[in-house]
């Protein structure tokens, strides 16, 4: 039999280039404490805090299992997943590279390969096959994404059959769990109000696939790309908000070499409204509440060069008093949620969200703020776990308070 | 059951399921540090105590069964200090609690496994610091580690070397007891550990430097300092490239600034035109080089005396070298006058030294000598250099030194090494020539301090120690580890009966 190469056993590795075996271990990506960066920055490795913390759960052990599978040491296992899928790839170790590592694309290669294997985590099957059959990884009709729509009092286009240039892609968090489709609702009355002309894809809308690259299975990605690919196309649609931030990442990144042909542009929607409020001058009234906000990391580590930091606290300062975390922006501690920790390891995810909660409550605000559905899921967990006193709101909410 | 499986079963009944493992990516994860040239080495299982007690009842185990024990802190080593193959490797990253900031008397107290980036950040709250910052890669290194290696770093110049400022520690002693001991001050039960010297002999002193040999460092009481709160720096740049002028310089600085200084680098003129050669936003034009720069931190409790340092630093460097600014090469880099102190100068500065190109990493030799011997030194080594050129790994590069730091009173640290890919095809070649250059440098009186399994070694191959030393050596460590189970392999050390000597190296 002949023997495979590392370049044909790893082929999604293999992709990356020489950088998956760059790291000189040096170790920063354990904890770098820093007082004196700006922002200040209190560790790194959220999965390793909450975890028995060995050397795989932060960055450098997992470069060295790469570098071990690479020179034919290692095998992949499903003992090795178990580890390997403890992270939210919220790309925090990357932060602290000095050598700029892209950490977090480095994760998802590997994960490629352990789902190639058939070592992927068994709790992400149904939900990536529940994306490609239903299109939407919750397991749910995809009609239901028409519920929250029902519950606008005014009525808003449905691509691609109404024609617009802007598409409002609300993603399947928001459109499909009853506590945060108020993000849903918020954002499109917020842009009638506006006056912004704009249409949904409601029950056609197809998972962006983002935890489907996240955990590693390409297939099903690639399968609900190629759907948006179509529809979007059919749409004519020159322009796309979402105010998920995981879709946000995937449909900016993961997708730009797929819609160049297509040319259209992607933006948050608070992205959007923040450029729309500037350009039109509309006053925003201040709500007198005090606030803290939460850095999601597909918006802002994970968002390559345009990570949107300013963009909601231009807006949360107008309409309250912000008081920031301690860690903020790039050093900002994740919630845990992402790079399918929520489903494969909950109470994970729930123990890294409790702290970003604590670490909130340290502000007095009374809001903790977002502009993602999912870290809103985990985080308003955590709050229930903690019987906090903060609240769970995202900036879209209070935008459309602050409209009225 | 195997002996191995036993021991795993007594330690996990110690530390829990959740902290001990033997899996086969565990063991891979922590199979290297940031090591130029040695394979990749797998403990037998890997474990994560939390206190002193527990790795006390970890080492009794191990004596039980014969097993041997590497200390671990935060893995920055380079020279093969903190790996094993086989073995129990003791994780102590889980050890970092700041135990006590007394603020009243100036010092700590604190695990071992706190990093020197976390401690410095929660003192600097306090308005307080430890002076030296410990090494380059303070944001992953730890404590212990820089103690075990008497590490120097930022602020090496004014305060020293780690232990300059360790008042004590607390140790687990590698014996069948696990007996855990307190040294300095807290050598007595009454005291507080306020001060090293006085109780007892400075048995401080064993185990500092012995690259985890000794002991089981779990706690360190070290000194305290205010944030000297006025702080400048001034590059300076030699007219000609001419070490004995090096050498009259770092003297007059020493002895004329004196306190003053903070940090005195000199970065020869080969490395320099390196560094500029790799920058992204280069100037149109940019200035000939013509001898090494001297980067001069100053630092004063008063902005007054702070401007009186910075007139006596240009009265020393005038006649002989002119101001310089890193932007003369660097369109990027800051201003002299702007520059703030930030702990990535601190840190990340060094790793850039490390591995200039990655995944290439520094086969080491950093060592220190006396400041006159700095042109002896330079020309000894550019002579190995071109004697050797074809000798060094593929595509490496060695020089004399990346910097040379000054040190209190009148030693430098030469940093330098050549630089090598850890892959097997080179490993040979890079661990030859890598003992070679270090034997080179033991011979020429200098004095090394990480000395991990690389340079502990060399300096045995270079015949340095006397039989009388070395028994010495033996008979101190026989009496913390009888059963000789903790860090095997440094100083060529495999047992009590080996003979050391037969490891020198003659030939050169």
């Amino acid at each position: 039999m002949v023997e495979m190469t590392s370049k044909e056993k790893f082929k999604h590795l293999d992709k990356i280039g020489p950088m998956i075996l760059q790291c000189i271990s040096c170790g920063d990506c354990r904890e770098a404490t820093d007082y004196s960066s700006d922002p200040p920055k209190s560790g790194v490795c959220v999965s390793r805090d909450h975890t028995s913390g060995f050397e795989p759960f932060f960055g450098r052990g997992k470069m060295q299992i790469i570098r071990s599978l690479w020179q034919g040491k290692l095998e992949l296992s499903k003992d090795l997943a178990e580890v390997i899928y403890q992270c939210p790839t919220c790309n925090a170790c990357s932060e602290a590279c000095a050598y700029d590592m892209d950490n977090a694309t480095i994760y998802e290669a590997l994960r490629a390969e352990l789902v190639d294997a058939g070592c992927g985590l068994e709790a992400h099957i149904p939900m990536n096959k529940a994306m490609v059959d239903l299109l939407n990884p919750y397991q749910r009709d995809n009609k239901e994404k028409n519920n929250w729509i029902q519950e606008l009092d005014f009525k808003v286009k449905k691509a691609p059959e109404d024609k617009a240039d802007l598409l409002y892609f609300a993603g399947c968090t928001a459109a499909l769990t009853p506590e945060i489709k108020a993000i849903a609702i918020s954002t499109a009355k917020v842009l009638h109000k506006l006056g912004v002309d704009f249409a949904v894809f409601g029950d056609q809308e197809v998972c962006c696939g983002s935890v489907a690259k996240r955990t590693g299975d390409l297939n099903a990605f690639k399968s609900v790309l190629l759907k948006n690919h179509e529809l979007f196309k059919k749409s004519g649609i020159k322009k796309i908000i979402t105010g998920c931030a995981g879709c946000y990442r995937t449909l900016k990144t993961d997708y730009k070499d797929y819609l160049e042909d297509l040319n259209i542009e992607i933006f948050h929607t608070i992205e959007f409204l923040d450029n729309f409020i500037k350009d039109h001058e509309t006053i925003l009234k201040n709500l007198e509440i005090t606030t803290t906000y939460h850095d999601p990391c597909h918006t802002g580590r994970n968002a390559g060069f345009s990570p949107l930091y300013e963009e909601p606290r231009r807006l949360l300062s107008q309409i309250s008093t912000l008081v920031e975390m301690d860690t903020i922006k790039e050093s900002a501690k994740c919630c845990g949620a992402g790079g399918g920790v929520k489903k494969g390891f909950p109470e994970l995810a729930l123990e890294i969200a409790k702290s970003r909660i604590m670490e909130a409550e340290e502000t007095k605000a009374k809001y903790i703020v977002s502009i993602c559905p999912f870290c809103y899921r985990n985080l308003f967990d955590a709050i229930k776990e903690l019987d906090s006193r903060l609240e769970m709101i995202d900036l879209m909410e209070l935008i459309y308070q602050s409209l009225i | 059951m195997a002996t191995l499986d036993k021991a795993y079963k007594e330690i996990e009944g110690i530390i829990g399921s959740k902290y001990i493992t033997e899996k086969d990516f565990m063991k891979a994860a922590y199979s290297r540090n940031v090591d130029p040239a040695f394979p990749d080495r797998w403990a037998d299982m890997i474990v994560r105590p939390v206190s002193s007690e527990e790795v006390s009842e970890i080492v009794k185990i191990a004596n039980k069964f014969k097993i041997p024990m590497v200390p671990r802190g935060g893995g920055a080593d380079l020279v093969g200090g903190s790996v094993t193959q086989g073995g129990i490797l003791l994780d102590l990253t889980r050890m970092n609690n700041i135990l006590q900031i007394n603020e009243e008397n100036f010092y700590c107290e604190v695990e071992a496994g706190i990093t020197w980036g976390a401690l410095v950040s929660r003192l600097h709250d306090k308005g307080l610091t430890t002076g030296v910052l410990g090494p380059g890669s303070g944001f992953s290194a730890t404590i212990g580690g820089g103690l075990s290696n008497s590490t120097a770093g930022f602020g090496s110049t004014k305060y020293g070397v780690v232990p300059d400022i360790c008042l004590g520690i607390e140790v687990v002693l590698p014996n069948p007891q696990g007996t855990i001991i307190r040294t300095g001050a807290a050598a007595n039960k009454y005291a507080e550990p306020f001060c090293r010297y006085g109780v007892a002999p400075d048995f401080t002193g064993l185990f500092m430097g012995d690259v985890g040999t000794m002991g089981i460092k779990t706690k360190a009481f070290l000194k305290l300092f205010p944030v000297t709160p006025f702080k400048a720096q001034r590059y300076y740049i030699l007219n000609k490239n001419d070490y004995n002028k090096v050498y009259e310089l770092l003297h007059r600085l020493r002895a004329e600034v004196r306190d003053g200084l903070h940090d005195v680098l000199v970065v020869p003129l080969i490395t320099m035109q390196l560094l500029a050669s790799l920058v992204e936003n280069k100037p149109n034009k940019r200035p000939r080089l013509k001898g090494p720069i001297f980067s001069i931190l100053v630092e004063a409790m008063d902005e007054r005396i702070l401007d009186v340092y910075l007139e006596q630093v240009e009265n020393i460097m005038k006649e002989d070298a002119r101001e310089f600014e890193m932007q003369e090469v660097d369109l990027d880099a800051t201003l002299s006058r702007d520059w703030k102190f930030n702990l990535k100068y601190a840190y990340n500065y060094f790793n850039k030294y490390i591995s200039v190109a990655p995944p290439k990493i520094s086969c080491t030799t950093c060592h220190k000598v006396p400041i006159s011997a700095i042109p002896d030194v330079a020309e000894k080594s550019n002579q190995f250099d071109i004697k050797y050129k074809s000798e060094f790994p593929l595509g490496s590069i060695s020089l004399f030194a990346t910097v040379i730091f000054l040190m209190p009173n009148g030693n430098c640290v030469i940093v330098g090494g050549f630089n090598a890919d850890n892959i097997d095809e080179q490993r040979e070649t890079s661990m030859k020539m890598w003992h070679k250059k270090l034997r080179l440098q033991v011979r020429y009186g200098g004095v090394h301090y990480w000395l991990g399994e690389a340079i502990s070694q060399s300096i045995v191959e270079a015949d340095a120690y006397t039989p009388e030393f070395i028994q010495f050596f033996k008979n101190m460590k026989k009496a913390v580890d009888p059963n000789f189970l903790l860090s095997p392999n440094k100083f060529h050390m495999y047992n009590y009966e080996d003979d050391i000597f037969s490891h020198i190296v003659r030939e050169e």
